[in-house]
């Protein structure tokens, strides 16, 4: 069964929020950051992760594993931030004592400038001088690998119906529900990549073969597709997939 | 099915009572700011990394970077191949790189065929070639609605795709990340890639919109 983060296909969304300009023209160019609290919530999980306490993938599943009536009605950085949160906690980072603490700080408006002055780095805390060179490098999720792939390109195959993670109930995975159970076929093959569903739950990267797969939508939506000849594409991972017999 | 009942570790089927996030206060600012101080208080952050990083997507990467790497492409015929053929390699080539960008994909609009770019389970998007994701991208309504009724959603954009070209829509459900190459706009003969550059907006290479000048 899916979680609320898993939305693809569902009813009920109303139009798109397309911002438009006086002249009513689609606008292609809105700021980076609305507010400045957008800016600093993105920037300080890009800092925090960089302590190396954790993956994408986790970081991804705690967004994910909020409480469904947090994740509808947090916005999209406050999202990030409460997913931040408990990670920071779970991982020991801060404790829930000291939160509290710089809550009340900030809720009553103590200075806290004394607190952050001569301040002893963290060893594993990332300085700006290294930004460039670590975002220039990423996280690539590639890796090298002597499996051989079990599908071929143009392969007829059919995604598991139910969420595939095999070590957690209710663990993080990428094939989204509305593609579960579906008939697609293999149209590229992309190597063998980091496999979130164990990622996340940190016990290994153990990396599998990625495809991507083909699905009509009139295989996805029946009956309700727009025009069943459209494609949708999904880049999965080799167990979500079964040979179709 | 493992038994460890770490919550550190999975999470799993649901979430403990006394989540840490259920103290934060109501107000985002604060709720920001008390992590913030409470971070550089403990020297887990450092307030210049944090400038750097916004500054860095607020003026050097953006979809500027992803335009030049389209008029590349109009222009040089060798270079669409590469890009076509490994994108990756090819954005390299112009020193896009990194970040939400390792993997790259580029997918090519023709006559008979319009490629469209979403992220269903979050918010997946190439940052070396366009920077930060806009809060369309990001909405609820954007991702649910676009690979079940795409023709809808893109005509929300003002784009109204002909029934007879095929829409293929990329849920980016993986580490791959998605770039579309518009077609470039008739009577854009005698413009060099600078000029060419100009008319790629964002919306053209997510997919939601056309460069400049198209008809």
């Amino acid at each position: 069964m899916s979680r609320l983060h898993d939305m693809g296909g569902r009813y009920g969304d109303g139009p798109i929020p397309v911002p438009r300009n006086k002249n009513n023209q689609v606008e292609n160019s809105e700021p980076t950051f609305k507010h400045e609290w957008h800016a600093k919530a993105w920037a300080i999980t890009l800092a925090a992760g960089a302590l190396g306490e954790w993956n994408l993938d986790v970081s991804r599943h705690y967004r994910e594993c909020l409480p469904p009536k947090d994740y509808m009605n947090y916005s999209y950085y406050e999202k990030w931030l409460a997913g931040l949160t408990n990670l920071l906690v779970d991982k020991k980072l801060i404790s829930i004592e000291e939160l509290k603490k710089f809550i009340s700080l900030v809720q009553e408006d103590t200075s806290t400038e004394d607190l952050k002055e001569n301040v002893k780095l963290d060893k594993r805390t990332w300085l700006a001088k290294d930004v460039q060179k670590t975002l220039g490098w990423g996280g690539p999720s590639l890796r090298k690998t002597d499996i051989t792939p079990l599908h071929k390109i143009g392969d007829n195959v059919i995604t598991l119906k139910y969420n595939p993670n095999e070590n957690v109930i209710g663990g993080h995975t990428r094939l989204p529900s509305y593609a579960m159970g579906c008939e697609g076929k293999i149209f590229s093959y992309n190597g063998t990549h980091v496999f979130p569903d164990k990622n996340a739950h940190g016990i290994g990267e153990n990396p599998l073969p990625l495809y991507t797969v083909e699905f009509k939508a009139s295989e996805l939506w029946g009956l309700a597709a727009e025009n069943g000849n459209d494609k949708i594409y999904l880049d999965l991972w080799e167990p979500y997939l079964k040979i179709k017999t | 099915m493992n038994s460890n009942n770490d919550h550190n570790l999975h999470r799993g089927q649901g979430h403990k009572k006394d989540d840490a996030h259920s103290h934060l206060p109501s107000d985002p600012e604060l709720r920001v700011k008390a992590i913030e101080t409470l971070l550089l208080s403990k020297g887990l952050i450092d307030s210049k990394t944090l400038d750097e990083l916004i500054d860095t997507y607020e003026n050097r990467i953006g979809p500027q970077n992803g335009a030049k790497v389209i008029a590349k492409a109009w222009v040089d015929e060798n270079y669409k191949k590469r890009l076509l053929d490994d994108a990756t390699s090819a954005i390299r080539e112009l020193s896009y790189q990194g970040r939400q960008g390792e993997n790259m994909v580029v997918v090519e609009n023709t006559a008979d065929i319009h490629n469209v770019v979403v992220c269903t389970l979050c918010s997946c998007y190439p940052w070396p070639v366009l920077g930060i994701p806009p809060t369309w991208y990001k909405s609820d309504e954007y991702r649910s609605r676009t690979v079940r009724e795409p023709r809808k959603v893109l005509s929300e954009f003002g784009l109204n795709i002909d029934p007879k070209i095929e829409i293929k829509v990329w849920d980016s459900t993986a580490e791959l990340r998605y770039l579309v190459l518009p077609i470039r706009p008739d009577g854009t003969e005698n413009m060099n890639e600078e000029q060419l550059a100009e008319l790629v907006t964002r919306n053209s290479m997510i997919g939601t919109g056309l460069p400049e000048n198209s008809k």
